[in-house]
């Protein structure tokens, strides 16, 4: 069952990393008319259309992240102690007050993002969006990295 | 004037409140994660076969509330002066500066898991 989640928990931070990312690039990496490559496309998304995609899945990420965090503190994190890794525990600690943080900024991360976008909010739509990506690029490594050291479950 | 014109009030007060519980334990509730039980406020486990105390959905409940208080405060000024003030520039610009600060803060107080604090 914990395995399921944690599987569940993962695609749904890929699902988000992408969209994070297009999101952001457009925004602060436009994509100008007539360019071809792959990167060009990857930058030539509507980022509007990306927003309530990213709420539902930061909060389905965290519940997720919720259900499976109990068995984090019992099994991953006394490991760790006894290992005496703090540097480990010390950046999935940092992973869970940012994804906190994060949480909270979404309801002003889609009220920037409303059509029609607002052009006084440009900069904080830019500077909210990329502070998003930074926090689930962040979580997204830590949580794979920890995961690599333990492994998951009892 | 939709009640969305104080997201961002709320996602400001979010951060700072946040950042208040975790520091200060100001959890709401205490989840002991190996005898899977919940007790309202900050609770000490009285044996260590209750497993470890979890109060990060505590600060997560204490910031919310909070902030959604914050942020009904402001829905309710009346338009004109304070309510222009909730809707003033300001607002977008400490959306962002706010939480980046936070998080700042988040990795001063953690740094005891990575440096030898005295």
């Amino acid at each position: 069952m914990i395995t399921t989640l944690l599987i569940f928990h993962g695609l749904c931070a890929v699902f988000m990393l992408g969209a994070l990312t297009h999101q952001s690039l457009s925004v602060w990496w436009p994509a100008r008319a007539g360019g071809g490559t792959v990167f060009h496309g990857f930058r030539a998304v509507r980022g509007a259309s990306y927003a309530n995609t990213v709420v539902v899945l930061y909060v389905a990420t965290v519940l997720l992240g919720s259900i499976l965090y109990p068995t984090y503190r019992i099994g991953v994190r006394s490991f760790f102690e006894d290992l005496r890794l703090s540097a480990a525990n010390g950046v999935f600690e940092l992973k869970e007050h940012f994804v906190s943080v994060g949480l909270g900024l979404l309801p002003a991360y889609w009220y920037f993002w409303r059509q029609p976008l607002a052009a006084e909010m440009a900069v904080a739509r830019k500077a909210v969006t990329a502070l998003l990506a930074f926090i689930v690029w962040y979580a997204f490594i830590v949580g794979h990295v920890v995961s690599s050291i333990r492994g998951f479950g009892p | 004037m939709s009640i969305a014109r104080v997201f961002p009030v709320f996602s400001v007060a979010f951060a700072v409140l946040y950042v208040l519980s975790m520091d200060n334990n100001w959890a709401l509730f205490t989840y002991l994660a190996r005898a899977g039980e919940f007790h309202p406020l900050v609770y000490a486990p009285p044996t260590p076969r209750a497993g470890p105390a979890m109060y990060w959905w505590g600060w997560l409940a204490t910031s919310a509330i909070g902030a959604a208080i914050v942020a009904g405060i402001a829905a309710a000024l009346p338009a004109g002066r304070a309510g222009g003030r909730w809707s003033s520039p300001a607002w977008p610009t400490l959306t962002w500066v706010v939480p980046l600060a936070v998080l700042m803060v988040l990795v001063f107080l953690l740094r005891g898991w990575f440096i030898r604090v005295a």
